[in-house]
């Protein structure tokens, strides 16, 4: 397996840019995930790094050596050596299950079928799937057999598109399992791109998020979630509470008291981001309101998940400003409840752009 | 941004595959330039002479005439008959379906020489207007019983869950959608009339075609002829053009992803018979009259006719041989030429894309005869070598029939996932590696459709091979021709005959194939 890397990568159609100005590294035997709702230039850039399209602007190299650069080198899609596993599987319906994972493999290998055998058991599946058709084959299935297929002929670098989607929660899950289990058990260096942000960022080394053709930021899944680079991406990457606030060194004050934050060159006014499972929930009955310390503010009423519950809060002090928190706990506050709230770790800060008069 | 943007995935021209279709749309527009070329060669006052006798305009005017009436015809009988067929409960569909086909697979000079012996009374025009619509009707069912088939039911349910009832739902759901399929079959038809040779000489019905012949046969005024068949040309243009109008956003590919379920049949009930009837008489028409008269040529000769019946049968093997052997390579000409074109206009949206996809359309104007003219002119004027060859023959069969060609591989190339050829380049596969081990598998039934249906017609032809071919050959429709004017109709009986076998044969294999089209696409789908 191998590094991939894109160097200012530009493309547009007509007038409409697609991507621009996309870097991105991915390190060798890593899965970087692409985050982006549809329409962001996800597939586009998937279609460079494969080959099926050329680069406007930039190039992208494999281990170093130039595959596609913008109006000059680019190497077939056929000689890349990249793995694809295309929406759905692609299986070809006019072959059985060994024959498309064979499909890659030189012709010597494919007669001798013991690497159609290891890249099937590598996604799961046994040798009883060998001689089944596509169409017999569940949708996850489908899925693994895809990758199989793809890891077959032991690519420079997998691409993945979308390879969950429209598969329901349990099928979802065990499929994720068996695919993260086989790009481990490969070494392989891979690029996952979904719409889906939890995808995104359990599977993902590194995320990176597509954002009307432009990488607006990539991280790791953790700093991704906690210090997002401005707000559309916070709220693209999870539930966010925006509160407005007032910056010193390290710290903000704000509607929910003095908090913590990273971000120490932040000064003057400023926006607060805080993740709703940050904010947790007092009881006022087991501890009694103290006028100096707690910030008050009574239930509205909560949403149900099942393991966790998400709960509208308006606040005491400032009844304008609506906020949720999410707790894992059996017993919901009810609408009318009074509680405190006490927010837990660092939050990120986001200068507010004065408006000019 | 529209379904339509969004599905089509795009990928970079292909300089190879725009270079083919550019040759292959070349060699097919290739008879047209000759034509213009022609045209002009007599000068500008045997042009004027040409276009402005009134005998022309009335001919034209014939042919416009037909066409008006038939089309229509052919329109109703071809969605009436896949309406039934396709999606109610009438008994025996396997054969309806196959019988309904036969009459555009049976040779039109055969057909409209059981009209003219049948009664005198279907020469001329009624006549004419009758083997049109009972003939044609085939190309308006076939694309729309395709189409028919790739309907989602889920529309269908939805729409009788507003409340519509089922004829409400024939009118507002299904026919919208079966729009596109009906117009490019009814334009089909409009274009083929206009351009009918063989039907109408039996008939001594006088049309723009026999015209054309005639200033080719008795002057050798090749300009005329080609001044002529301008008109045709220049009507076909204008109908590609409007169609592409009408069609216009009508692109209606289905959107929701998912499982398709199978459609659901209406059942007939009390209209069993009448429809039964309906369909029974489309196909006496159509089948009974060709095949009934064909009996009757056997059997109501005198022994002076069936002696000489069997004196030619000595010629029965070599014609047969000769007119499969044209049909054979014509089809495989036609499938060489439409495949780049097909796989051009399905993966590449361009407008140059769709100016050679369309320009392959263009022969589909070209009277048959006038074709074959041009080409044998321009043999003799440009490549000698090429003159009364059998090699020519196929090429003009080929170039007439391809558009056929095209559309068939159209349907079949589009309903391919562009992701299995996208997989099959990520695994190593080069672009022939790829059509060779992913898109010709997927593609076969449809091709080997196209094929049957470029033989069928080429079985059909008489007017090019009567120009082309060389002479010391002769098929089965040359020799029907030339024995068929002679009081003893049991000498063209077997000839005809086994044009009939021939003819029913690619019908069969055409429904056989046509049944598999959308089960094996759907394979994939489980």
């Amino acid at each position: 397996m191998a590094e991939l890397r894109c160097s200012s990568l530009a493309k547009s159609y007509g007038a409409r840019a697609v991507l621009d100005e996309v870097d991105l590294v991915v390190p060798e035997g890593t899965l970087t995930a692409i985050l982006g709702a549809s329409g962001s230039g996800k597939t586009t850039l998937l279609r460079l790094i494969i080959g099926f399209i050329a680069p406007d602007r930039g190039t992208i190299s494999v281990d170093g050596s130039v595959v596609a650069a913008a109006g000059g080198l680019q190497v077939a899609p056929d000689k890349r050596a990249i793995g694809y596993v295309a929406q759905e599987g692609a299986l070809f319906p006019h072959l059985t299950v060994a024959e498309n994972v064979a499909f890659g493999l030189p012709r010597g290998e494919r007669r001798k079928g013991s690497r159609t055998k290891e890249a099937l058991d590598l996604v799961g599946l046994g040798s009883d799937y060998a001689a089944r058709r596509p169409h017999e084959l569940s949708g996850g299935e489908q899925r693994r057999v895809g990758l199989a297929r793809a890891l077959a002929p032991k690519p420079r670098i997998v691409l993945l598109d979308e390879p969950f989607s429209g598969l329901d929660a349990h099928l979802r899950a065990e499929t994720r399992e068996a695919v993260t289990a086989a790009l481990a058990a490969e070494g392989a260096t891979a690029v996952l791109v979904t719409h889906d942000q939890a995808e995104a960022l359990s599977m993902g080394r590194e995320v990176a998020v597509l954002r009307s053709g432009r990488l607006a930021q990539t991280a790791t899944p953790s700093v991704l979630y906690r210090a997002p680079v401005d707000l559309d991406v916070a709220r693209f990457v999870g539930d966010a509470v925006v509160v407005l606030g007032q910056a010193g060194a390290g710290f903000v004050d704000c509607v929910l008291g003095r908090l913590r934050t990273p971000d120490s060159t932040a000064a003057g006014k400023v926006e607060v981001m805080i993740r709703p499972e940050q904010i947790g929930l007092v009881r006022t009955a087991d501890a009694p309101a103290r006028a100096d310390d707690p910030v008050l503010a009574d239930v509205i009423g909560h949403h149900y998940y099942g393991p966790d519950s998400l709960v509208q809060l308006r606040l005491r002090d400032d009844a304008r400003t609506l906020i949720s928190a999410r707790t894992l706990e059996i017993d919901i506050p009810e609408a009318g409840d009074v509680v405190g709230l006490a927010v837990s770790g660092p939050v990120a800060v986001y200068p507010v752009q004065e408006p000019e008069t | 941004m529209s379904v339509a943007r969004m599905t089509r995935r795009r990928s970079d021209v292909s300089w190879r595959l725009l270079g083919l279709s550019a040759v292959v749309a070349i060699l097919i527009v290739l008879p047209i330039v000759i034509i213009a070329i022609q045209a002009f060669q007599g000068g500008t006052a045997a042009l004027a002479d040409a276009l402005g006798a009134s005998s022309s305009r009335t001919l034209l005017l014939n042919s416009v005439l037909v066409a008006l009436v038939a089309t229509p015809i052919c329109g109703v009988i071809g969605l009436g008959a896949a309406w039934f067929v396709e999606r109610t409960s009438l008994p025996g569909r396997r054969l309806w379906a196959l019988l309904l086909v036969v009459p555009l697979t049976v040779p039109l000079f055969v057909t409209s020489y059981a009209w003219s012996t049948l009664s005198s009374g279907l020469q001329g025009f009624i006549g004419a207007a009758g083997i049109i619509s009972f003939s044609y009707y085939p190309i308006v069912y076939l694309l729309v019983a395709v189409s028919l088939r790739g309907l989602d039911q889920a529309l269908e349910d939805s729409a009788r869950s507003l409340g519509l009832n089922p004829r409400q739902i024939f009118f507002r759901v299904i026919v919208p959608q079966l729009r596109p399929a009906l117009l490019g079959g009814l334009l089909l038809v409009t274009l083929d009339t206009l351009v009918e040779f063989d039907a109408f000489v039996a008939l001594k019905f006088q049309t723009f075609s026999l015209d054309v012949y005639a200033q080719y046969r008795l002057g050798f005024s090749t300009s005329g002829a080609a001044a002529l068949s301008f008109f045709s040309i220049a009507l076909c243009i204008i109908l590609l053009l409007t169609e592409g109008r009408l069609r216009g956003n009508a692109n209606y590919t289905r959107v929701s992803r998912g499982a398709r379920r199978a459609p659901v049949r209406y059942e007939l009930g009390r209209w069993v018979l009448p429809v039964l009837a309906g369909v029974g008489g489309v196909v006496a028409i159509g089948v009974g009259i060709p095949v009934g008269m064909l009996i009757r040529w056997f059997t109501q000769s005198s022994s002076a006719g069936l002696s000489s019946a069997s004196g030619n049968l000595q010629f029965l093997w070599p014609a047969t041989r000769t007119t499969v052997l044209l049909g054979v390579s014509s089809a495989l000409v036609a499938l060489v030429f439409a495949l780049p074109v097909a796989m051009l206009a399905i993966r590449h949206g361009g407008r140059f894309a769709r100016l050679v996809e369309r320009s392959t359309y263009l022969s589909y104007a070209l009277p048959d005869l006038v074709g074959g003219i041009a080409l044998s002119y321009g043999a003799v004027h440009y490549a000698r070598f090429l003159y009364g060859s059998f090699g020519l023959l196929v090429f003009a069969e080929a170039v007439l029939f391809v558009p056929f060609a095209v559309v068939a591989m159209r349907a079949t190339l589009g309903q391919i996932e562009p992701a299995l050829e996208d997989s099959a380049r990520a695994l190593g596969s080069g672009p022939f590696a790829t059509f060779r081990r992913v898109t010709m598998p997927l593609a076969r039934p449809g091709a080997l459709a196209a094929a049957v249906l470029v033989f069928a017609f080429s079985l059909g032809d008489l007017a090019t091979t009567q120009v082309l071919l060389p002479l010391n050959l002769f098929t089965l429709g040359t020799e029907f021709q030339n024995n068929s004017g002679s009081v003893a109709l049991a000498s063209a009986a077997p000839f005809a005959a086994v044009l009939m076998v021939l003819a029913m044969a690619a019908a069969y294999v055409l429904m056989s194939r046509f049944g598999t089209v959308r089960a094996f696409a759907d394979g994939d789908r489980g």
